[in-house]
């Protein structure tokens, strides 16, 4: 009876597809599933996941994030343009990642404080930080950091990019926040019941502008990661990155309406898009069939969700 | 009640109006080119795709849902126009073309509204999914390439100008009109209201809030090819990128013209007039003359206008000490 209920269990799917995915990858081109080729693809994914980690949250107490691709471009520009005006490396990262910081609180500060609809707030700070991005910046990218800043892109300690320990290292922290902490509750009491939630003493407000400032402090962090992995900041990197995030939040189980999903599904689905993704550009070279594949994981995995769902009650 | 939510909505139009004439007379004292018969007509024709479509997401929102696939569909469709029309390529005739695209626009659309309805998949994760495949597809049918030799019959969709204005606008016109009166004086409207207001209270008043769905999907579908149509061939060339984060620019018209993103509140003249004012944008950052770089700033502008409309509520929201009104203009979580 456990075993059926864990066969039921949206995780164990996606386990599952992804070990097909793995099976199938290491059947057709074994040299892709080599441990070092894996280690050195797996920064790819690094923002992707680290981002998906707070939206996880966000979607769980039954809001959405649109912006933070746009928060992300923000702070690796403030990140850029302060360095080369001057400020050391790391004082610059600071300042990155508390622009992120920053985002996320005004996006949470309209929805918490003014009670609009998260939608509508993150659709026009979607726009209006990526177009301040481009103001600030004039659409020129910012290169030339130094070689002790750009190890947390491309260094590796044994072999284990750098950037990939900071996502495991994120991974743990959400996953034992979601599970075992009162923050973690109250994000799932939200999203199933906001007026429960309130009722049994939950605070509304301060909550969702600690989500949404999580989500831009996290989306600061992934934007200097990703100019550590580039060698360069500029106002449109990682364009419509948000889909993405919220495709691979929602691949792994969480509902669009709160309330059920956890961080392990997420991880899931970050991995099965990863993996796809990369193997699909790795054998076929082919940009294309990747956007095929993952928009119809996305669609047939919700709807095959639906019916396991459904047979479960 | 009524009377309240009219007085609302007529304050977001009066508003959106008042908004719109101070940017256009603004920039026309500046520089008086600017209010020149040309420089409309650019931008009616620029902003025609954007009210054609918006007139079909402002229903599809009304009804609760929503359409983030307009854009792929777009370029989707316009690879469609490419392919069947090039004399290189299948070379059929224009009224083949338009036939085949439109009931490809309404067909697309339909398979989002059934994956909704019968699917139970929530809408912005099917037409999110659909987006990233439809994208794909194009990709994958235009190999990297450009079409530049549409005939002329089909680049007269784009370039004719019938009794001296562009088919464009025209067909905006047309499609204002239509759905407003679709939205106002018929059943469906009615229904489609009824859905987005509550769906079990409509499901029990007996209207069929799934066939209204899949409706409103099929519609965007038929409106999203209808603008491709006469917006696309005013270019002579095809290209996958085509509608690239279209939908996030008609759904700001439809959401900035004061429609509840919630559903069952708002309509199709918020959208025109929010529609008319994004596009006023850019040109009016180039006229000004602020220097080639003015128009970095055009996304930031556009944002801040979202916030702006949304902020106005709260103004009013505390003039009227009357949360319940707000929570409907806004779509206020509960």
């Amino acid at each position: 009876m456990k075993l059926l209920s864990l066969a039921r269990r949206w995780e164990t799917v996606l386990a599952a597809v992804l070990a097909i995915v793995l099976g199938t990858a290491a059947w057709l081109d074994p040299a892709f599933m080599a441990l070092s080729t894996q280690l050195e693809l797996s920064t790819h994914a690094v923002e992707l996941l680290i981002v998906a980690l707070p939206m996880t949250f966000v979607i769980l107490s039954g809001g959405i994030d649109l912006s933070v691709g746009s928060s992300l471009a923000l702070a690796a520009v403030i990140f850029g343009l302060s360095y080369e005006a001057g400020a050391p490396v790391w004082a610059a990262s600071v300042l990155g990642v508390l622009t992120g910081s920053l985002c996320g609180i005004v996006n949470g500060a309209f929805i918490a404080g003014a009670r609009v609809h998260p939608l509508i707030v993150t659709l026009a700070t979607l726009a209006a930080y990526r177009g301040l991005a481009e103001g600030i910046s004039l659409g020129r990218p910012i290169s030339g950091f130094p070689d002790r800043f750009l190890a947390i892109g491309e260094g590796s300690v044994g072999g284990v990019p750098y950037s990939l320990l900071i996502a495991v290292a994120a991974v743990l922290a959400f996953a034992l926040t979601s599970t075992r902490t009162v923050f973690g509750r109250r994000v799932y009491a939200i999203g199933s019941n906001e007026i429960a939630a309130r009722y049994a003493g939950v605070p509304i407000a301060r909550m969702k502008l600690w989500l949404y400032g999580i989500a831009g402090t996290v989306a600061g962090l992934a934007g200097i990661i990703h100019v550590a992995r580039r060698n360069t900041a500029k106002a449109d990197v990682l364009p419509q990155v948000e889909l993405d995030v919220i495709t691979a939040v929602v691949l792994g189980g969480t509902s669009i309406f709160g309330g059920r999903g956890s961080v392990v599904g997420t991880v899931l689905g970050v991995l099965v898009i990863h993996e796809v993704r990369e193997f699909v550009g790795w054998r076929w070279q082919r940009d294309e069939l990747i956007l095929v594949v993952v928009g119809s994981i996305l669609i047939v995995s919700v709807l095959a969700h639906n019916l396991v769902a459904r047979r479960a009650r | 009640m009524t009377t309240r939510l009219r007085t609302l909505a007529t304050n977001r139009l009066l508003l959106l109006g008042g908004l719109l004439a101070i940017v256009f007379l603004g920039v026309s004292v500046a520089h008086p080119g600017y209010a020149s018969a040309q420089n409309i007509r650019d931008l009616l024709v620029q902003c025609a795709p954007v009210v054609i479509i918006g007139c079909a997401m402002t229903l599809v929102i009304l009804t609760g849902e929503i359409d983030v696939s307009v854009g792929s569909m777009m370029g989707l469709l316009a690879a469609g126009i490419g392919i069947l029309s090039s004399p290189e390529r299948l070379g059929l005739p224009a009224g083949v073309v338009v036939a085949a695209v439109v009931a490809g626009g309404i067909l697309l659309g339909g398979v989002n509204g059934m994956l909704v309805v019968a699917g139970r998949v929530p809408s912005i994760i099917v037409t999110l999914g659909m987006m990233t495949v439809l994208r794909g597809v194009t990709e994958i049918l235009m190999g990297g390439e450009w079409i530049t030799d549409l005939p002329a019959s089909v680049r007269y969709l784009g370039t004719g100008e019938p009794l001296g204005l562009p088919l464009s606008i025209w067909t905006a016109m047309a499609a204002v009109v239509a759905t407003v009166v679709v939205a106002r004086k018929t059943p469906l409207g009615l229904h489609i209201y009824a859905t987005g207001g509550n769906s079990t209270a409509a499901a029990m008043a007996r209207v069929h809030v799934g066939v209204v769905r899949v409706t409103v999907f099929a519609i965007a579908g038929l409106m999203t090819a209808v603008a491709t149509l006469v917006s696309v061939p005013q270019q002579s060339v095809i290209e996958s990128g085509i509608g690239v984060g279209f939908e996030l620019l008609v759904i700001t018209a439809v959401v900035v013209g004061g429609t509840s993103i919630s559903g069952g509140y708002g309509g199709v003249a918020g959208t025109v007039l929010a529609a008319l004012l994004l596009a006023n944008i850019r040109p009016a950052l180039l006229y000004l003359d602020l220097g080639d770089r003015a128009t970095f700033w055009e996304r930031a502008i556009q944002g801040a206008f979202i916030l702006a409309a949304v902020l106005s509520d709260r103004c009013r929201w505390f003039r009227r000490a009357d949360g319940k009104a707000v929570t409907i203009t806004t779509g206020g979580s509960p």
